[in-house]
């Protein structure tokens, strides 16, 4: 029991440490590509403390106060299902009582508890947000779950534990042995993880709508935790299945930086598109090379 | 004595409804009816028929409580009575006979109950029992079929038909049952008939009357072992036949989710709602392997409790308000918190997510697909199922979020008690049932499955769903998601700061300007109209099967048209000539000698 409460909260720990410098990262990739200085990779740290902090928070009725609350236990949730490490018995969570399709369906807490406090709100450009986040939403995940299908019915197990324990050296990693299950998840990943070009608009920026748009003070300061926390936590998940997982802390880091480098090179690549463009294209040029990876998984071996 | 007769009433009524529950209980053996000739009606409890006993059983007093609020209305009382007759005997039959009978009662009863409504109009009506007629109509061709290739009307496997009347039978009780679960194109009647049904009344249609088409649906892999592949072998890892009705399963989960995504009407989006998610039921019949078999008897009971439920709710919230669009209602979260906590774990229910059991039966019907190799169905299911979460949002924001719309939604209350009771209890039910999810294999599921000789899937505990492709256990993660709840929640208050709740509702982030009350400023309508602009969502609201319909109508009035040119205006020289074949015939046979 001990166990499992430490496990827990370095788990939580890590997601959050690794969030905010993978984030402070970001900021200043994009920064530098735009001939910018940007902020420190500490920036985001900064900025996190300073809203949790808030002396004032408002709010609009109890579910406004909930939903934030629901999205970062849900992203706590997600956190615990997924196994950091392989061979250890640490950074395990409670990974051994879940698998991959429950993963998946956990990421999804979070935008409906934030669909239920944004529509509390009452702000009608907050709920135009959240639908196109739904939007978006209904786009990426059917190729992104085809192409986790075929890893699945590679290893015949939704374990994702059992999936990492078959990749143990380099040329059983997922990512040489099912490249295009790989190829096929890479963009619905970049949008899960809200990346350009397939971004929804947040709230104060060029366009004054989307989900954040009534939030501020200290449910911000949550509502920005959880999300440092999922995006390490979906790297952490495609590491454990393409990658090979890993087996201490560092190589972790490693992997996951270098895929959060793949994925930013991508974003900083293209702009914006709308979101029924974006979802168009996830049905059109993912699910086409997932329909090929089935065609050539399935029907032809 | 007269102050009581309403009460009496009531009180029966209410005493009559637990029938279903009774005869679970106690029915044991078989009940032999002679016939006439050698038949006999036969009347047996086998675990399939118990399963969706118990659903009635469960469904049955929930609804009959708020029914029996008010003054007392006996002619539907005794038109539900009779419905639940009905379906008791349909489930009880151990032959043909009784369930074209208990079929028969159903189809009459509930089309009576329907056409009690003020809404009802003749469309709706006539579509109604025009359906269920063609449905019943089905299932006596396929019995009378059945009878010629077997000679018997007893439910069995059919061993010694050849291939031509194996296939007349699947195709046509297939028909018959997939009218009833209203697959497309075949659908038609639900989303009129559930929309001017008695409020109450949807409930039942939703949560009881669709099922027993499920039911039927189940009863084919018995009269066709080895999972429909005897019919025309198998595909990849699973049968060719099932495939076929798969994928009609799930072309009807996404029509019926886009359809009902455009809808503006609470009752009609929960009617595709309806047909979406027993699209999903049909899809993981065809697969007919035992997890998918499995997830579908799960997701039947799972769709029961989370109809009966939204529509109790939505009827209560009817009742009060007397408003049934998303854009005439809103922010009843504070004046129905009941109703609103209701709706949650229903939406919650309907899209299938943890910790609810809507999980668990799309976890086993997924796997059943990975099983069976067929993933572009799987991506075809999750397609449909992602796209719910659009409508459950719009479930939750129109009604309960966002700005009250109607001067009805700014004072309405909440429901009676005889509403509020049935609500508590379904979700404690649905609840339950996401916690112990091996609870739900074991005592409900199994069973079944062993009936239609298929392995049970078993559960290692009450919390846990295992399958050959791992599993999960409904207590941890309730006890994990919880925790995080209440420890965030804890640290949120323990934290410094105060929180203050705006002053006003308008009191809004709007690009600078301050909203006044009669701007429009919910978002329940519009919700979901710029999906048209993604290609394959325009396409597919654009067209309608009305436009099979209509061609259908013209066939049969050409048809009948080409009959009716051969029938004379005078209906006496028909009459005449009927006279003279009657009686020359037996006047030349007398002729004959009576040799022939």
């Amino acid at each position: 029991m001990l166990h499992i409460l430490l496990d827990s909260l370095a788990m939580i720990a890590l997601c959050y440490v690794m969030g905010f410098l993978f984030r402070g990262f970001y900021r200043q990739f994009n920064a530098r590509l735009q001939r910018r200085w940007g902020p420190s990779i500490w920036q985001n740290f900064y900025d996190n403390l300073k809203f949790l902090l808030k002396s004032e928070t408002l709010i609009h009725g109890p579910m406004f106060f909930f939903g934030p609350i629901i999205i970062a236990a849900g992203a706590i949730t997600t956190v615990l299902f997924i196994p950091f490490l392989k061979d250890s018995i640490w950074l395990q969570g409670v990974s051994a009582h879940g698998n991959l399709i429950l993963i998946i369906y956990l990421l999804v807490v979070g935008p409906l508890g934030n669909a239920l406090a944004v529509g509390s709100s009452g702000n009608p450009f907050g709920v135009m947000g959240v639908t196109r986040g739904l939007t978006r939403l209904m786009g990426l995940e059917v190729p992104f779950f085809l192409g986790l299908a075929l890893v699945m019915l590679q290893h015949e197990t939704a374990s994702v534990q059992a999936i990492m324990a078959a990749q143990d050296s380099i040329a059983h990693w997922n990512l040489i042995t099912n490249p295009l299950a790989f190829a096929v998840i890479l963009l619905p990943f970049i949008a899960s993880q809200n990346g350009s070009p397939f971004d929804v608009v947040g709230a104060p920026v060029e366009v004054y709508a989307g989900p954040r748009v009534e939030f501020g003070g200290r449910l911000l300061g949550v509502l920005m935790t959880q999300n440092m926390m999922m995006t390490v936590a979906k790297l952490v998940l495609m590491v454990d299945l393409f990658l090979g997982g890993a087996s201490n802390i560092f190589e972790l880091i490693a992997k996951a930086f270098a895929l959060f480098l793949l994925t930013t090179a991508i974003s900083a690549t293209f702009p914006r598109l709308k979101t029924e463009q974006t979802v168009d294209f996830f049905w059109t040029v993912p699910l086409g090379v997932a329909v090929l990876g089935v065609i050539l998984n399935v029907w032809l071996i | 004595m007269t102050t009581n007769r309403p009460l009496l009433l009531k009180l029966l009524f209410l005493a009559v409804s637990l029938t279903p529950t009774l005869t679970l209980l106690t029915w044991d053996g078989a009940w032999v009816w002679p016939l006439f000739g050698e038949f006999e009606l036969l009347f047996q409890l086998e675990p399939l028929a118990a399963f969706f006993l118990l659903l009635l059983a469960l469904g049955a007093p929930l609804v009959a409580l708020p029914m029996a609020r008010g003054t007392p209305d006996v002619p539907t009382y005794a038109l539900f009575v009779l419905l639940l007759l009905g379906m008791q005997v349909l489930l009880l039959a151990g032959d043909f006979i009784g369930l074209f009978i208990g079929w028969e009662i159903m189809t009459w009863s509930s089309y009576l109950l329907l056409i009690r409504s003020t809404r009802a109009t003749l469309e709706g009506a006539q579509t109604y029992i025009l359906f269920n007629l063609a449905s019943a109509f089905l299932l006596l061709a396929g019995l009378l079929v059945f009878y010629s290739a077997t000679g018997d009307f007893q439910i069995a496997a059919l061993t010694e038909a050849s291939t031509a009347q194996r296939w007349a039978v699947f195709v046509l009780l297939g028909l018959a049952f997939l009218v009833k679960v209203g697959v497309l194109p075949l659908h038609r009647w639900i989303p009129l008939g559930y929309d001017q049904a008695p409020d109450l009344f949807s409930a039942v249609l939703a949560g009881l009357i669709s099922k027993m088409g499920v039911y039927g649906l189940l009863l084919l892999p018995t009269l066709f072992p080895d999972a429909l592949a005897g019919l025309a072998g198998r595909w990849l890892n699973g049968p060719t036949a099932g495939y076929g009705l798969a994928w009609i399963g799930a072309i009807t989960a996404i029509v019926a989710t886009f359809k009902a995504i455009s809808q503006q009407d609470i009752k009609r989006l929960l009617a595709y709602s309806s047909i979406a998610q027993l699209g999903y039921v049909l899809t993981a019949l065809g697969v007919g392997s035992s997890l998918a078999v499995g997830g579908a008897i799960l997701q039947t009971l799972v769709h029961t409790l989370v109809k009966l439920l939204l529509f109790i709710t939505f009827a209560g919230i009817i009742l009060q308000t007397g408003q049934r669009r998303f854009n005439d209602l809103g922010h009843l979260i504070d004046r129905m918190p009941v109703a609103f906590f209701a709706v949650l774990i229903g939406i919650i229910g309907l899209a299938g997510m943890p910790p609810l059991p809507g999980f668990a039966a799309k976890y086993l019907v997924f796997v059943g697909l990975i099983d069976a190799r067929w993933l572009l169905l799987l991506a075809a299911m999750m397609l449909s199922s992602t796209a719910a979460f659009i409508y459950c949002y719009r479930l939750i924001y129109g009604p309960f979020l966002g700005h009250a719309n109607s001067p009805e939604a700014r004072d309405a209350t909440e429901a009676p008690m005889s509403y509020l009771i049935p609500q508590i209890v379904l979700m404690g039910l649905l609840v339950l049932l996401g916690i112990f999810p091996g609870w739900a294999i074991e005592i409900i599921v199994d069973p079944v499955l062993t009936a239609l000789n298929l392995a049970p899937i078993g559960a290692p505990s009450w919390g846990e769903l295992a399958t050959p492709y791992g599993g999960y256990d409904g207590v941890i993660l309730m006890t994990v998601f919880g925790s995080a709840f209440v420890i965030v929640t804890a640290l949120f208050w323990l934290a410094r700061g105060q929180l203050r709740r705006a002053g006003s509702p308008y009191d809004l982030s709007f690009a600078g300007e301050v909203p006044t009350a009669d701007m429009p400023l919910h978002y329940g309508a519009g919700m979901g109209r710029e999906l048209r602009r993604i290609p394959l969502i325009g396409w597919i609201l654009a067209h309608t099967t009305t436009g099979i319909q209509a061609g259908l109508t013209r066939q049969t009035l050409a048809t009948a048209g080409l009959l009716g040119g051969l029938y004379r205006r005078d209906p006496q020289t028909w009459i005449l000539l009927a006279v003279l074949v009657l009686a020359s015939v037996p006047t030349l046979l007398l002729l004959n000698g009576g040799n022939s």
